[in-house]
């Protein structure tokens, strides 16, 4: 794998840092249910699940 | 449920634990325990019953922290593909077998460094241990409707912990070799995660969809629960900040735990593994997570008051009456807790062994043959897996009672995390030295020791930990007056504090030691020496190699030592008569031995038969930086001489064409010599006989200058459509492109042929398109068509022979065909019979008559029209099919 995608990964991980913590992660901290979920937890869930998509998509589309 | 009967399920479940393990043994090498997957499954280990029931405990009693367990691995699960690799490669290279070795080794291969992080490691995973084998009493209790009957003798967990500890010890410790896989002990976590998983989110669909209706159904009704808002919120910004220290510490966990070290390192056997694990195990994590809410709203609003949350997964299935599915849940939870046993019994075996027992007291005595040192390092190992699971049994039994499954893990993984300034330092930090590595882990631990085992030990003693008691800046629980941090996060920011700082500032305030730089240079830089990796151990002194070969035959036996030996005078191109050993073979000896008995003991055993000098810091920088810049010169000489042989294979292939274009040449000229002198000879013959000859009779006369007008009509064809070819193939042929229809082209080109067809009796077919609009010369497009059927007509069968002519537009592009029910052309002469003067070496396609070049102009003055001319074989015949692009076209298809 290339340096460059390599580096898409680690740029991931920062942005996961970014959005999973302070101070981000109070801003879809609300009272109102998405999903039948708190609203935290389904914003949570969510970054969570792209980044399994994200990370994915790197190794299928740029593995050698 | 009787107890009696949950023991026969348990047994049975361990006898299918012993199947598998036995059976992935015995197909080491079966894609079936050597994929992806199962080394991704093999990672959730790190759900252990914690998941199964703290999470849930937790969730229900306080909110979303138990979250944070799960996001730190999910943040750093990308960045695998820099770290991970990195660690896994460092770890290869150096036969590492632990977390303990790891760090260790980097700092000068301390032994002392080594045996601290063992006993740190030890320490506060017995309590964790303890914690699983808790839960598997506790939900056996629960499932079955017992109470602990107090006594050991009849406690079922202390039965389950050694019948693990036996499973444990006979597939963990098969090998001398540490770092040998264990495929069956990877495969039995594997499948046991599939387990714990499905049967969570089966219990998690019945809670949600069976009893509620859906997330949306348990969120309006949990809202009547007390506290609701808070517990479904992260609590503002002093809420914010514990969040952010509980990822933190669940993120040092993925890596540092040596359970997880030795999952996700040790075993692994395939780099590239760890590109499925780094998108597949957040995702396991993800599915593990999605249903604890529902079951922790649904336990709060189902299960009475007063009912320990941790086991709501259990409680809530009970009440229902759904027995099976508790059952199920109570062996999902089983696995979970099992599979976190067996591995860390065996993670924590090694390090004592290797980094404790070994080089501190054993390593002496092991002097004796191959087979019975390995013995005694495979017994070692064993008694080592007994001791440590009875230990935390008797945690368990006497300490844990009165806590949580959520906090005694807590506090592991806070202790274990005192290991990070070194870990991370070590592998991005060539000057980290190994005494701020010693007194930075004990500066940290010792802070944890005050900030949260003193209140935590004190709270499960009889009095209490009384608060009050602790005021003013030294108040444990929070210290110098920061008060808005709970516990963990607490003493997680102070013990990481001091402790980094400690590291920092020891290594940067005293000089380095160079053995420790040597192997912080091998660290750090692990990818320029993958490959020769001994290069870069530096070591100076004096060593026979019959010394150190006597030293590997006590632990590797005469025949693997020999091989070992005979393969690195290879790799390095040394001559097998060499009495001195250099650095690198003290190196590849003590990776040897490394996975036997540990780095600091393989140290101690090769000190004992060399005499090594002392060299300066200076010194060894000086080598290392040569070191590199050799590698730099021969990376660069690689690349170049890879350049190299691209061009020559290029050059290779240059020349092999302009050989078969030679030989294509004098083919021509041959041919078309003999194409020439074919009339003339003819010609010459009937002048000769009409020249020497007066009475020849006038009919006869008459003949033969009939032949020398057609034999001068034929060599004058023939001389043009060389010069046509030559004129094509030079690209002097100017094309006079106009808009043509091709099916009127096609039509109009018959006509001449028609009286010649019809003495032939060939049936002609039509199956044009009304109109195919290209933009084309014309006259050009005739010769195509008028070349395809003669063509057709030489080659088609004699009497009844047909073809078939057509014109439509298939692809975007104008398609004209000319179909002959002739002899079928053999696929490996398609594209051949194209070629000038080509004549087949099938007798039956050999060409009747003609030029031999027909073909070849067609194909020119289709190219020329950036069209394309192939052959198809069908079941009666062959098919010549013309594609030009195509101008504007109306299909609509006629049959004459």
């Amino acid at each position: 794998m290339k340096k460059r995608h390599v580096q898409k990964l680690v740029l991931t991980s920062g942005f996961l840092f970014l959005g999973l913590n302070l101070p981000l992660v109070l801003l879809y901290d609300k009272p109102e249910p998405v999903f039948g979920l708190p609203a935290a937890v389904a914003g949570i869930f969510l970054i969570w699940l792209a980044s399994v998509v994200i990370s994915f998509a790197i190794f299928k589309k740029y593995d050698d | 449920m009787t107890s009696g009967f949950m023991i026969l399920i348990l047994l049975v479940y361990l006898g299918l634990l012993v199947g598998a393990a036995q059976l992935a043994e015995r197909k080491q090498n079966s894609k079936w325990t050597n994929n992806p997957y199962v080394y991704t499954l093999s990672l959730a280990v790190y759900c252990s019953a914690w998941t199964y029931y703290g999470s849930v405990g937790m969730a229900a009693n306080s909110g979303l922290e138990y979250l944070t367990t799960y996001l730190g691995p999910v943040i750093a699960f990308p960045a695998w593909i820099v770290i991970m690799r990195k660690i896994i490669r460092i770890s290869r290279v150096n036969k590492i077998s632990g977390i303990a070795d790891f760090i260790s080794l980097r700092y000068g291969n301390s032994r002392t460094l080594g045996a601290l992080v063992t006993i740190i490691v030890t320490l506060s995973l017995l309590p964790y241990i303890g914690l699983q084998l808790k839960a598997i009493s506790e939900t056996f209790h629960v499932v079955t409707r017992t109470s602990d009957a107090g006594s050991l003798l009849g406690d079922t967990s202390a039965y389950v912990a050694l019948a693990l500890a036996a499973f444990a010890s006979f597939y963990g410790t098969r090998y001398g070799d540490a770092t040998q896989k264990r495929r069956g002990i990877v495969s039995v976590i594997a499948l046991e995660s599939v387990v714990k998983l499905f049967i969570f989110l089966l219990l998690g669909a019945y809670v949600t969809w069976g009893i509620f209706n859906g997330f949306g159904d348990i969120y309006q009704q949990a809202q009547a629960i007390e506290g609701f808002r808070e517990k479904t919120s992260i609590g503002g910004l002093e809420g914010g900040f514990n969040w952010f220290f509980y990822c933190m510490l669940s993120l040092f966990a993925i890596f540092l735990l040596p359970h997880q070290f030795l999952m996700t390192v040790v075993e692994n056997n395939r780099e590239k593994h760890l590109q499925t694990a780094i998108w597949l195990f957040p995702l396991y994590l993800l599915l593990c997570n999605l249903f604890i809410f529902p079951i922790a709203w649904g336990g709060n609003l189902l299960v009475e008051g007063g009912a320990n949350a941790d086991m709501f997964a259990l409680l809530i299935p009970m009440q229902q009456g759904q027995e099976l599915l508790a059952i199920l849940v109570f062996l999902g939870g089983f696995s979970a807790a099992v599979s976190m046993i067996i591995v860390s019994s065996i993670a924590l075996s090694t390090m004592l062994t290797n980094n404790l027992l070994i080089p501190y007291g054993l390593v002496r005595s092991l002097s004796g043959s191959p087979d019975t040192n390995n013995q005694r390092i495979v017994r070692s190992r064993r008694i080592a897996i007994f001791v440590i699971v009875v230990l935390s049994y008797i945690s368990y039994r006497y300490f844990l009672q009165s806590h949580t499954l959520v906090s005694v893990g807590m506090v592991a993984f806070l202790v274990v995390a005192q290991l990070a300034p070194a870990f991370f330092g070590g592998i991005f930090w060539r000057r980290g030295s190994m005494r701020g590595a010693l007194y930075g882990i004990l500066a940290g631990v010792a802070v944890c020791a005050y900030t949260l085992v003193v209140p935590f030990l004190l709270h499960a003693s009889p009095s209490g930990f009384d608060s009050d008691r602790w005021t003013g800046f030294l108040n444990p629980l929070a210290l110098f007056g920061l008060d808005y941090l709970e516990p963990i996060p607490h003493a997680l920011f102070w013990s990481l504090l001091v402790n980094t700082s400690v590291y920092l500032v020891v290594t940067v305030s005293r000089k380095g030691n160079y053995r420790e730089r040597n192997y912080a240079e091998m660290y750090v830089d692990i990818d320029q020496y993958i490959t020769h990796h001994e290069n870069a151990f530096i070591w100076r002194g004096t060593a026979y190699i019959s010394d150190i070969r006597k030293v590997l035959v006590r632990f590797l036996g005469e025949e693997k030592s020999s091989r070992a030996l005979r393969i690195f005078n290879l790799k390095y191109n040394i001559p097998p008569d060499t009495t001195m050993a250099d650095a690198r073979l003290i190196k590849f000896a003590e990776n040897l031995l490394t996975g036997h008995i540990g780095s600091a003991s393989a140290k101690i055993l090769l000190q004992g038969v060399t005499k090594e000098d002392k060299i300066s810091l200076p010194e060894v920088l000086s080598i290392l930086e040569e070191s590199k810049e050799n590698l730099a010169i021969n990376r660069k000489l690689r690349a170049t001489s890879r350049e190299l042989e691209e061009i020559s294979r290029r050059l290779r292939e240059a020349n092999q064409s302009l050989i078969q274009k030679d030989k294509q040449k004098d083919d021509f000229l041959d041919t078309v010599t003999h194409e020439l002198r074919t009339p003339i000879t003819a010609i010459r013959a009937a002048t000769e006989i009409l020249h020497d000859d007066d009475d020849i009779p006038e009919p006869v006369r008459r003949q033969f200058l009939q032949n020398i007008i057609s034999e001068s009509d034929r060599l004058n064809r023939l001389i043009d459509k060389i010069l046509d070819l030559e004129r094509f193939e030079s690209g002097r042929q100017k094309l006079m492109l106009e808009m043509i229809d091709l099916t009127d082209v096609a039509r109009g080109s018959v006509e001449p042929l028609f009286q010649l067809i019809r003495s032939q009796n060939i049936s002609l077919h039509w199956q044009t398109a009304n109109q195919v609009m290209v933009m084309a010369d014309a006259e050009r497009m005739v010769q195509v068509v008028t070349n395809l059927l003669s063509n057709s007509i030489k080659f088609c069968k004699k009497d009844s022979g047909v073809i078939r002519v057509g014109t439509h537009v298939a692809d975007g592009r104008a398609q004209l065909w000319v179909f002959n029910n002739g002899p079928a052309i053999p696929d490996a002469e398609t594209e051949a019979i194209f070629d000038k003067f080509y004549q087949s070496d099938n007798q039956t396609t050999r060409k009747p008559v003609g030029s031999g070049l027909g073909l070849a102009i067609t194909r020119q003055i289709v190219e020329l029209h950036q069209g394309s001319i192939r052959v198809e074989n069908q079941p009666d015949g062959v098919t010549f099919i013309v594609e030009l692009p195509i101008f504007n076209a109306d299909e609509k298809n006629t049959d004459s």
